[in-house]
């Protein structure tokens, strides 16, 4: 008999019991009728008898010892899973609280920079927007004009740097550089911090305005033991250190019109001062301490002046605003 | 005659809540209990004792993993049976071309006697009484042979009920089907033995 599906699904549910009674009843007598039927009923039935005839098998005697094994194997695993994952909890942990406080620094640094950019004047070496300023008219003072002095009207970073000055006297210093800035119009423009062995003056101004103190200094720079100029570069360079520095040198760095020609006239001045250092019969130093060379090419420094000859009342000139802007720290150290 | 499952299943249910109470007695008499069926189940579909004994300690591995899971919805019987069943079926698929070698290399080294017998028992138009089947080894090995033939569904569904004697509806919850499935799924795989057994005597 060719298989027929239904009716093998029908025979094995005979077999297996899982026939209502009426349908037990049916295929006993399709069975009894057709011995085709009864034929592959039998076939069926034989295959279920073999496959129940086949030995049971036991399981192995130390099957549940081997089960208790398996269970202390995989709770040794899992306590291993567990160390290891707290070895990797305290490592990230510890990863965990460097980043935040790298963080936290970071924001910090942040919240400084903001704080600073807010309360600090603005520093040249800042780089801003460029401001187009109406030129205010310089005090008419012909005679100390500077000789290519020409109206400055676009406003920008100029020098920025540090001098350093070291006396034995440092009370007589101080007070003549306190009166020299409030003479010359800087005392709102300028911070003053005072340490016992050093005063430190920090001035936010226009270059006219440190042309005039730097001048008002070169009366008593040779009261100085000695003068250093370091001439700031960006921050990604170091700056520039003028031992010695006269105060024409000075004047000529600050005079530039920019950062940039600031601290090439720097570099230019100390490779010429080093040059004149390493110079047999050192004349050529001796030339510089006079201020010969640099007095040729040097404009004459605008002294400042009283509006009025009567001391009573007596008119400080502000400085002209605008223009190059500079920042200078004075430094006066106590050598005693 | 196989095994009344539901003489077994009285006392389950008892010894489920004290195990789920973490009582190891309990767990171990549960073990006991069903440890040389569920390991003759397994190694009927999969043919490899030693594999037979391991797949069987995963399952009551994974039995006390998640005896505290175990809900009630079924009984603790089909339960135990489905996650053997799934095991041994997953690792039939891992393993279904080796274990076609090794039943391809078996049947050439089955004897002339064996054969014979064989032939005897397709040519038999009359019902065979399983004890006396069981007493001939050689047919029992062509038997077991052919058995592993099969589909691994078409196994599982054979092995289930005509070794471990489940009824269709118990068969249907282990294997996760319709019963209507299992109904076709039996009767073709005892028509298709029956092909395999026809084409071993040849």
């Amino acid at each position: 008999m060719k298989a027929n599906p239904q009716i093998d699904e029908l025979l094995c549910s005979f077999i297996d019991g899982e026939l209502s009674l009426r349908q037990q009843t049916e295929v006993q007598r399709l069975v009894a009728r057709d011995a085709e039927v009864a034929k592959r009923l039998r076939q069926l039935q034989n295959c279920s008898n073999l496959v129940n005839a086949l030995p049971v098998e036991q399981a192995p005697v130390d099957m549940l010892e081997q089960i208790k094994r398996s269970l202390e194997r995989q709770s040794l695993l899992s306590e291993r899973s567990v160390s290891a994952g707290t070895h990797a909890g305290a490592w990230h942990l510890k990863v965990r609280r460097f980043v935040a406080a790298a963080a936290m620094i970071a924001l910090m640094g942040g919240l400084g920079a903001v704080v600073y950019q807010i309360v600090a004047p603005v520093s040249p070496g800042t780089s801003g927007p460029v401001a187009i300023d109406t030129p205010r008219p310089a005090p008419v003072i012909p005679e100390l004009l500077p000789p290519v002095a020409a109206p400055m009207v676009v406003s920008g970073p100029g020098f920025s740097g540090r001098l350093e000055l070291r006396t034995a006297a440092l009370t007589q210093a101080d007070a003549f550089l306190k009166a020299a800035i409030e003479d010359n119009g800087l005392k709102g423009l300028t911070q003053v911090q005072t340490l016992p062995d050093r005063r430190i003056y920090q001035i936010e101004c226009s270059r006219e305005g440190l042309d005039r103190l730097v001048a008002d200094l070169g009366t008593i720079w040779r009261n100085f033991e000695s003068a250093s100029l370091v001439v700031n570069t960006d921050s990604f360079t170091e700056p520039v250190v003028l031992e010695s520095v006269t105060p024409r040198q000075t004047a000529q760095i600050i005079g530039q019109d920019s950062a940039e020609a600031c601290v090439e006239a720097a570099r230019r001045a100390a490779v010429l001062s080093r040059f004149a250092q390493a110079m047999p019969g050192r004349e050529i130093l001796s030339t510089l301490e006079n201020d010969q060379i640099t007095a040729i090419a040097m404009p004459e420094i605008p002294r400042p002046r009283q509006a009025s000859n009567d001391p009573e009342t007596k008119v400080i000139e502000a400085p002209p605003q605008g223009g190059v802007q500079t920042s200078l720290t004075i430094v006066l150290l106590n050598t005693q | 005659m196989p095994l009344s499952a539901a003489s077994i299943n009285i006392d389950d249910s008892v010894l489920v809540q004290r195990s789920q109470t973490g009582d190891l007695e309990a767990m171990e008499r549960l073990i006991l209990k069903y440890q040389s069926r569920i390991f003759n189940v397994v190694l009927k579909m999969c043919g490899n004792s030693d594999d037979a004994a391991e797949l069987t300690q995963e399952t009551f591995v994974k039995v006390i993993e998640s005896i505290e899971k175990f809900k009630g919805k079924s009984s603790f019987y089909t339960w135990v049976f489905r996650i053997a069943v799934n095991l041994t079926l997953n690792y039939c698929q891992r393993t279904a071309r080796m274990a076609t070698r090794s039943l391809d290399a078996e049947e050439n080294e089955s004897d002339s006697q064996g054969r014979q017998g064989l032939k005897e028992f397709l040519s038999d138009d009359s019902a065979a009484d399983p004890a006396v089947l069981a007493q001939r080894r050689e047919l029992c090995d062509l038997a077991k042979a052919a058995l592993l033939k099969l589909e691994e569904p078409q196994r599982a569904v054979m092995v289930l009920r005509d070794i471990e004697g489940m009824n269709y509806a118990e068969i249907a919850e282990v294997l996760n089907v319709e019963l209507g499935t299992v109904r076709s799924r039996l009767s073709r795989a005892r028509s298709h033995l029956r092909e395999i057994l026809e084409a071993m005597q040849k």
